[in-house]
């Protein structure tokens, strides 16, 4: 038996795991729908739709496109991680 | 380091407690040559790239700002996405095909969280020292030498997050401007913020947070098992040599005393960066570093036993001494791959180096001409994707009589240029009702092989 001495234990809570399982995960996603999404339009065509007036660069509406992304997926990951974490356990004992 | 080797009692004394992080202990070998030239080569590429030069330009520049993107001497355009998208298939596929064929040999030499964390570990072991150094440094007070040496990795740790963000940032933009720029604070904002968050995201990820990505947050970690098979090489522990594992004097024979080859010496434990022990069998934490292997190996060498009680193996190798490489799942991976870099390739050969897109004005349906002719507006984009300025003849076609106004004679198009044109388009009123199919071609006025039709609709009154 290997004593816990020899052997790495950190290991994370399952708090923080969720957490950077959230962050990872949506960052992800929202570099693939940034990418896609700024490929097919180009941020400055896009500005005038919201507000004739706004005059932003291309690089704040990549950067404000993938914060939108990120903050959207993150939004989704942390709701579908939360319910799942916190389904009624009964279901569980009943399926054996 | 040279491992030191106690054949009587297990190494790492008591003194230490339960270790609250990792300390994975430094080893050398063959698996660790070949780890340290995966490392230098990948990231020598990462850092030595953006500064190339093809023809007067950056060699590999995803100019953002610019929305082109040069690869060498090809110029991509936003209307090239399927390439890109073709591309990351492809590299999935390649990732599948290889975890089939050699297990994890992406998470263990090529993924660039192993890469940066192990040069994060050199930096540590060079101010920080050895592992048990590290650990006793960890356990003493803040004193001059612990500040010294914590003080110096944080340091390089720091400088080598920051040169790794401007590098970062360095493929998306001109990276001999962004160099200056950053050093005289005249960057552009998002370039300074980008540059800072690669490099935080670097620092974090390579320097604390380590394993944990691979166990917690990775999915491909997770789902590689899928590609996996009994023929799929990974690390593993000989069992059948090894059992009974146990402790021995230098020279004892293993047979007398009822052992194994296995001495227990936990080495292979302490340099596991993941913390597992490759006895229990293929656990998912496993990245397929191989430093256990070469750990084990060289206790084999100073027991005098043969070497290779932990290497890198099959499931069937282990159970029946073969393996098959040639199986099904590899064939089907392989011809998909051929298939699409084929298609890519082929693609991208006979590629017209011309494009041309047509808006409709939408606010705008149609207006009856004081001749009884029907006009509507169009945008026309078109892109040169030559170096040299090109001139191009535009037609329009689909409705008898239709021709575009306002446009006599060739268009000039600067090299890598966009021209953007709004046209407007007539056709006489007998022959415009309805919605109406039709389509523009630009030609290119010197080699009329270089073509590109594009459709759009006309609208007339409803008949």
């Amino acid at each position: 038996m290997i004593k816990e001495e020899y052997r790495g234990t950190r290991q994370w809570s399952r708090n923080s795991q969720a957490i950077a399982i959230v962050v990872w995960i949506s960052f992800l996603s929202a570099a693939i729908g940034t990418m896609l999404f700024f490929a097919l339009f180009d941020p400055v065509d896009l500005t005038g739709i919201f507000d004739e007036d706004l005059d932003i660069g291309r690089e704040a509406g990549y950067a404000a496109g993938f914060f939108f992304f990120w903050v959207l997926s993150a939004i989704s990951s942390a709701v579908t991680a939360w319910l799942v974490r916190t389904a009624p356990k009964r279901d569980k004992k009943r399926r054996g | 380091m040279k491992a030191d080797v106690d054949t009587n009692k297990a190494p790492g004394a008591p003194m230490y407690a339960s270790a609250e992080k990792i300390y994975p202990r430094e080893m050398k070998g063959r698996w660790d040559s070949l780890s340290k030239l995966a490392t230098i080569t990948l990231l020598g590429l990462f850092y030595v790239v953006p500064w190339l030069t093809w023809d007067e330009r950056q060699a590999v520049l995803f100019d953002l700002p610019a929305r082109k993107f040069y690869l060498l001497g090809l110029t991509l355009w936003p209307q090239d996405f399927p390439y890109l998208a073709v591309l990351l298939i492809i590299a999935a596929l390649s990732l599948f095909f290889f975890t089939a064929l050699l297990g994890r040999v992406w998470c263990g030499f090529a993924c660039p969280q192993t890469v940066w964390t192990e040069a994060f570990i050199w930096m540590e072991q060079w101010t920080e020292g050895t592992r048990s150094q590290r650990m006793k440094l960890d356990k003493a007070p803040w004193n001059w030498n612990k500040l010294r040496r914590k003080g110096s990795k944080q340091f390089l740790w720091v400088t080598f997050s920051l040169w790794t963000g401007f590098t970062f940032v360095g493929f998306f933009v001109p990276i001999r401007e962004l160099g200056p720029e950053l050093l005289t604070f005249s960057a552009g904002g998002w370039a300074t913020f980008w540059t800072l968050f690669y490099g935080f995201a670097t620092y974090g990820n390579a320097g604390y947070m380590r394993e944990q990505v691979c166990k917690y947050m990775c999915p491909y970690a997770r789902f590689q098992s899928a590609m996996f098979d009994k023929d799929t090489l990974i690390i593993s522990y000989d069992e059948k040599r090894g059992e009974p594992r146990g402790s021995r004097k230098r020279g004892a024979d293993p047979g007398t005393l009822g052992l194994g080859h296995c001495i227990d010496c936990t080495l292979c434990v302490q340099v596991c960066p993941t913390g597992i022990d490759i006895r229990d069998g293929l656990q998912y934490e496993c990245i397929a570093c191989a430093a256990c292997i070469d750990a084990c190996d060289s206790v084999m060498d100073k027991m005098n036993y043969p070497r290779g009680l932990v290497r890198y193996s099959t499931e069937h190798s282990m159970e029946k001494g073969e393996t098959r490489i040639l199986r099904p799942r590899v064939f089907v991976y392989a011809a998909l791959l051929l298939l699409l870099v084929g298609g890519l390739v082929t693609s991208m050969a006979t590629r017209t180096p011309i494009i041309l897109d047509v808006i409709r004005d939408r606010n705008f349906l149609y207006r009856e001409l004081p001749d009884g002719g029907i006009e509507n507006i169009y945008t026309l984009k078109v892109i040169n994707q030559r170096d040299e300025a090109r001139n191009f003849r535009l037609t329009v076609d689909g409705v008898p009589g239709i021709e575009i106004d306002g446009v006599s004679g060739p268009v000039a198009v600067d090299g890598s240029g966009v021209l953007s044109l709004p046209v407007r388009v007539r056709a006489p009123a007998d022959s415009a009702y309805g919605i109406m199919n039709i389509w523009f071609t630009v030609t290119d006025v010197e080699d009329p092989s270089i073509t590109m039709t594009e459709d759009s609709r006309f609208l007339g009154p409803t008949p």
